[in-house]
């Protein structure tokens, strides 16, 4: 235990010249860098609650914006419904209207159809009745059916009106004489007969050519120039197969 | 305990073996430093530089538990002291060489650097009129005590560390000389775990030291203002 003042002078000074070089060499150094450290996370930590603040307002923005479209959205909505709706009544009213006007095509067509269908069962009838009718009166044609209507010509020249009989009366068909014939050979009675009534029924005498035409099945035609007077079984079925005809 | 051995001299002056195992301890300290801190970083510490950081953040929080916001101002002096004082303290530790602070030359210098800093940072936080003033507080009956105060404490912190030093590396070169080569290891670890508590103790004192030299003048101030936890002249 002895105390060397040599020892203690420069244990004195080292000790002051170690707290310079551990100041300068350990102490600056770490503290200086523990600063920095402390300024990098204060910094880190400045940037983080800024961005946080910016997030926070965009967050709100979004939320905002969100809210926005929302009642952009169900007005877009509405208004879609509305236009939907509005267009459904009108494809529902041209829908209608297309129906309507095709239901009509088509009741048209059925009527048109129907009305063929008539017409072609009308003339097949016409025709199957014609086709019966001249074959019951080619059946039915003899001589005493050729006198009956013989009777029925005169009677039926008789009742003709007198305008139908004026262009003839008049001369205006040119002829010179008349042709009338029949089915069968006439009587000398019966042509007496038919010369009389035509003679008193066009109020002068006409010169008659008798002729025999077994086509007609059974009546008589009487031609001057271009006007006849048929009344004979084809005659007849002639009108009713031209009756048919314009009946269609 | 022998004396430290006078190594060589320089004219007049004999610098003996304690000198010289505190300027290795100097060179380790300013190399290794040198080493560690020329490329610190911010983002990625290396394992030696979270170690000097922790030990750095540690007597910072140490301080600053005793002074508040004066850690960077007594840093480097508290900081110097500890890490010295545990360095030379274990010094002992390695074959051949003997613990500075084994030496009453060492310690007593160190006391002394604290008793100057002591009344150093009190004028340098107080002014020299209000820090003499707190001698003459609360009575002026009491300035001798206080004198003496500064003195005995002064020297308790000198002889406290070279005696428990001292005897440390006394009573483990006895061990080792009476019972052999192994049993010697527990108070090896001993004396780590003393060493380690001695640099403690010392550092704290001398902060606690300084602390009441800087808040003498809020303490003559306002007397009913909280004093420091201050053991003037307590033995650890």
């Amino acid at each position: 235990m002895e105390l060397n003042w040599t020892t203690f002078v420069l244990e004195i000074i080292n000790f002051l010249a170690l707290l310079w070089i551990l100041k300068r060499f350990l102490y600056r150094p770490i503290v200086q860098t523990l600063a920095e450290r402390r300024a990098g996370i204060e910094r880190t930590l400045a940037e983080a609650r800024a961005t946080e603040v910016k997030a926070s307002a965009m967050r709100q923005q979004f939320e905002s914006r969100l809210a926005d479209w929302e009642q952009e959205k169900a007005a877009a909505r509405r208004s879609f419904e509305t236009e939907l709706d509005a267009e459904r009544a009108r494809q529902m009213a041209i829908l209608a209207k297309d129906l309507a006007t095709e239901r009509e095509r088509s009741a048209a067509q059925d009527a048109h159809r129907l009305e063929t269908q008539k017409r072609e069962l009308a003339a097949q009838a016409s025709t199957e009745a014609r086709q019966f009718a001249s074959a019951l009166l080619a059946r039915l044609a003899s001589q005493e059916l050729e006198g009956q209507l013989v009777q029925l010509f005169i009677e039926e020249l008789a009742a003709l009106p007198d305008e139908r009989l004026s262009a003839v009366r008049a001369g205006q068909n040119g002829h010179g004489k008349g042709i009338l014939t029949s089915a069968f050979a006439l009587t000398a009675e019966q042509r007496q007969q038919l010369s009389s009534a035509i003679d008193a029924r066009l109020g002068k005498a006409i010169a008659l050519e008798f002729v025999v035409e077994p086509n007609l099945l059974a009546g008589a035609r009487l031609a001057l120039g271009a006007w006849q007077l048929d009344f004979s079984l084809v005659g007849e079925l002639g009108i009713f197969a031209e009756a048919s005809t314009l009946g269609r | 305990m022998e004396a430290a051995s006078v190594v060589f001299t320089l004219g007049w002056l004999q610098i003996t073996s304690t000198v010289v195992t505190t300027w290795g301890l100097m060179l380790v300290f300013g190399v290794g430093c040198w080493l560690a801190t020329r490329n610190l970083s911010v983002d990625q510490p290396g394992l030696v530089q979270t170690a000097l950081e922790g030990v750095v953040q540690s007597i910072e929080a140490a301080i600053e538990g005793v002074l508040p916001g004066r850690a960077e101002l007594l840093l480097p002096f508290i900081g110097t002291l500890w890490l010295f004082v545990a360095v030379a303290n274990l010094t002992g530790l390695v074959p051949e060489l003997h613990s500075p602070t084994a030496d009453l030359s060492t310690t007593a210098a160190l006391a002394f650097v604290v008793f100057l800093s002591v009344h150093w940072y009190g004028i340098r936080t107080s002014g020299l009129k209000d820090y003499l003033k707190h001698y003459l507080t609360p009575s002026p009956i009491l300035l001798p005590f206080h004198v003496l105060g500064e003195f005995s404490r002064t020297l308790a912190l000198a002889m406290r560390l070279f005696g428990n030093i001292m005897s440390l590396e006394m009573a483990a070169l006895l061990v080792l000389l009476v019972a052999g080569l192994l049993v010697p290891v527990p108070v090896l670890m001993l004396h780590i775990v003393e060493a380690l508590v001695q640099a403690y103790i010392f550092g704290t004192l001398a902060l606690i030291y300084i602390a009441g030299g800087m808040q003498s003048h809020e303490a003559s101030e306002s007397p009913e203002a909280p004093q420091t936890n201050d053991k003037k002249g307590s033995a650890p």
